[in-house]
């Protein structure tokens, strides 16, 4: 039995004539002090439920689209490469980061702001049409329907439900992030939080905020695209199509970006008491966001010749470094957080006594870490780089693409989930998490398996190497193409890598479902295996910078950034060099 | 009420847009909607059609 206490509390809604009397039923948590609101608890569980159940199909297509790329083993035909590219693209980049992103929203605006959830039979309504949007969409892909992969660039035509799959999951989406609205209106309304939103729940609303974008850009495409299946419209303009869709498709990942960030504070605060040294500069970074991110999306279109130069260099470069700014400030701020906190627990040896003491051994710290360096180093640096008009010429349309968002969304993004699910199981399940001494290496086998094929898939594509292409050798192509010998290393090294990660990926969803379905439950503080540190004492004493060591490791992906940068433009004039 | 209280701190014009998510929302949706969407759909709208000399031999 859990040792948590119930509470039920009693609200008026008004309205126009009469209050409403609505009975909330909450628990009060024995670990964290939350309040939780039992109805939302639930929505939370079944949506990452959905969550991993999405990304153990998309790891499954994965693992079979490694080694049919991997020409020694070449496992798939065409038509099924295709078909996996597909459905691995809609459960990995769609399904599941946006159920985990809905169960997080709803956590943010209900546990952690301690109110109540608005309206649950509404949150079981969008749940259900994510559910069915999933499953309709996933069967017409795998019966052969919807060949499009996920992008589905018209004219390539799918079957009308496919469409209509992601109609409804969006839609159901959609309600999801309404209701975080809704959420917030009530804590706002009820006064359950401060002056202003707690900085986890800020970052939240900015992914909240981006959502509603993507989400209305894919109900402007969408639509007229399911319409032109059915016959009812006719002709989509290939042009056109593409402009909307990036404004879902890069966007969408922009939500991630947010989420990821909310979850790097939130974990900085539970495993070492850590807080942002200057919120309010973490904040402006989280609006910079809002106003300027889903520009990015134009990045997809550089090499697209209907669109001017101006569109394209105001949305991929002035306006958009804007949010670079932004990703810049979180990169320092939240280790700073860490090493702020750190220090004042007393690790001030040096310049990095503070890491070498950190909790290594929670994974839910080192994933985070590992998170924010694999979307650092690997994920920041290439998009930047990728993103320019004149570099992008050298990478368009090539393996590099996919390397490079295997280094934002999957290093970054899917790692930092997985992180965070430590801490979810006990939490929100409580229960106890099942093979803690796997838990503790997972998170690096995750890091080393994605970091080895992504940096392998950058490296191929610089080299020449198409994506989504289902024989890099052109056999029995009317061109032929020879590439550089040193193509064979990294393609082996690409295997090796999604190799790594898959196993990784198994052994965290072995752990998450071993501990959620079977795991022994959680009856107070005592049972719970990872640490929820206090808040860190205030500094003694303010000498010099709050945290050096955080501004060397800075300093240091700078220089390798602008070492890249100078290697893409020394490549690209390489490409163009005339003799 | 607390909201007739005569001394409530006057909160700061910065915070009171950070805090507004409403007007978050606002202008996030109205700079992507403008800079991104109808700037690209109006140039993407403006393209002249391909002439039926080079249309007709490309779709043959």
């Amino acid at each position: 039995m859990s040792n948590t206490i119930e509470v039920t509390e009693t609200h008026h809604e008004p309205s126009p004539n009469k209050g409403t009397i609505i009975n909330t039923i909450f628990r009060v948590c024995d670990i964290t002090g939350f309040k939780v609101d039992l109805r939302a608890e639930k929505l939370i569980r079944v949506n990452a439920v959905a969550a991993v159940v999405s990304l153990l199909l998309a790891v499954v297509a994965a693992i079979l689209l490694v080694f049919t790329r991997y020409q020694p083993v070449h496992l798939l035909p065409a038509e099924w490469y295709y078909r996996l590219v597909t459905f691995h693209g809609l459960n990995a980049l769609i399904f599941w980061i946006i159920f985990f992103e809905i169960a997080g929203l709803y956590f943010g605006s209900t546990v952690i702001l301690n109110t109540r959830f608005c309206a649950p039979k509404l949150g079981w309504v969008g749940f259900i049409l994510m559910v069915l949007g999933l499953v309709m969409s996933n069967y017409m892909i795998l019966i052969g329907k919807a060949d499009v992969m996920l992008t589905s660039y018209t004219p390539l035509k799918a079957h009308p439900l496919y469409y209509l799959g992601v109609i409804l999951f969006a839609v159901g989406a959609l309600i999801g992030v309404i209701l975080f609205f809704g959420n917030l209106m009530i804590a706002r309304r009820e006064k359950t939080y401060g002056d202003s939103l707690p900085l986890v729940a800020y970052g939240l609303m900015t992914a909240a905020i981006i959502a509603v974008i993507t989400l209305a850009t894919g109900a402007i495409i969408y639509i007229p695209t399911f319409l032109w299946s059915l016959g009812l419209v006719q002709n989509i303009d290939p042009a056109m199509y593409k402009l909307i869709w990036w404004g879902l498709g890069h966007s969408s990942q922009q939500i991630n970006v947010a989420a990821m960030v909310s979850i790097w504070y939130m974990v900085s605060f539970l495993a070492v008491g850590g807080t942002s040294i200057n919120e309010r500069i973490s904040r402006t970074a989280f609006v910079l966001y809002i106003l300027f991110i889903c520009l990015a999306s134009a990045h997809h279109l550089l090499t697209d010749p209907g669109v001017s130069s101006a569109w394209k260099v105001w949305n991929t470069s002035y306006a958009m470094y804007l949010a670079v700014l932004a990703s810049m400030i979180h990169a320092f701020a939240v280790p700073s957080s860490f090493e702020s906190a750190q220090r004042r627990w007393g690790y001030n040896k040096g310049l990095f006594e503070w890491l070498s003491k950190a909790p290594w051994g929670n994974p839910a710290f080192s994933s985070i870490i590992l998170a924010v360096i694999g979307f650092g180093f690997i994920g920041g640096t290439t998009g930047v780089i990728f993103g320019m008009e004149q570099t992008n010429i050298i990478v368009h349309n090539t393996i590099a693409i996919p390397g490079h968002f295997k280094g934002t969304v999957v290093i970054g993004t899917t790692l930092t989930f997985m992180g965070i699910t430590y801490y979810l199981i006990p939490l929100i399940f409580r229960r106890k998490i099942v093979g803690m001494g796997w838990a503790k290496w997972q998170p690096w086998l995750f890091f080393i398996g994605i970091a080895l094929l992504s940096i392998s898939m950058i490296v191929l594509g610089q080299l020449g190497v198409p994506r989504r292409h289902w024989d890099a050798t052109f056999s029995g192509g009317p061109f032929t193409y020879n590439f550089n010998p040193a193509v064979d290393f990294f393609w082996t090294l690409m295997m090796l890598g999604g190799s790594l990660a898959f196993i990784s990926v198994t052994i965290w969803i072995g752990i998450v479902v071993t501990s959620v379905f079977f795991g022994p439950r959680v009856n107070g503080p005592q049972d719970m295996q990872l640490k929820i540190s206090p808040l860190a004492p205030p500094a003694k004493s303010h000498k010099g910078f709050e945290a050096p060591g955080t501004l060397v490791l800075t300093l240091i992906f700078l220089l390798v950034f602008l070492a890249l940068f100078f290697l893409n433009w020394k490549w690209l004039a390489a490409t163009w060099n005339v003799k | 009420m607390e909201m007739n209280q005569p001394n409530q701190e006057k909160v700061p014009f910065y915070r009171m847009i950070m805090d507004d998510f409403m007007l978050l929302l606002f202008l996030g949706v109205t700079i992507y909607a403008i800079f991104y969407l109808l700037w690209g759909v109006m140039e993407l709208s403006n393209l002249p059609a391909i002439p039926d000399e080079i249309k007709k031999p490309l779709l043959k």
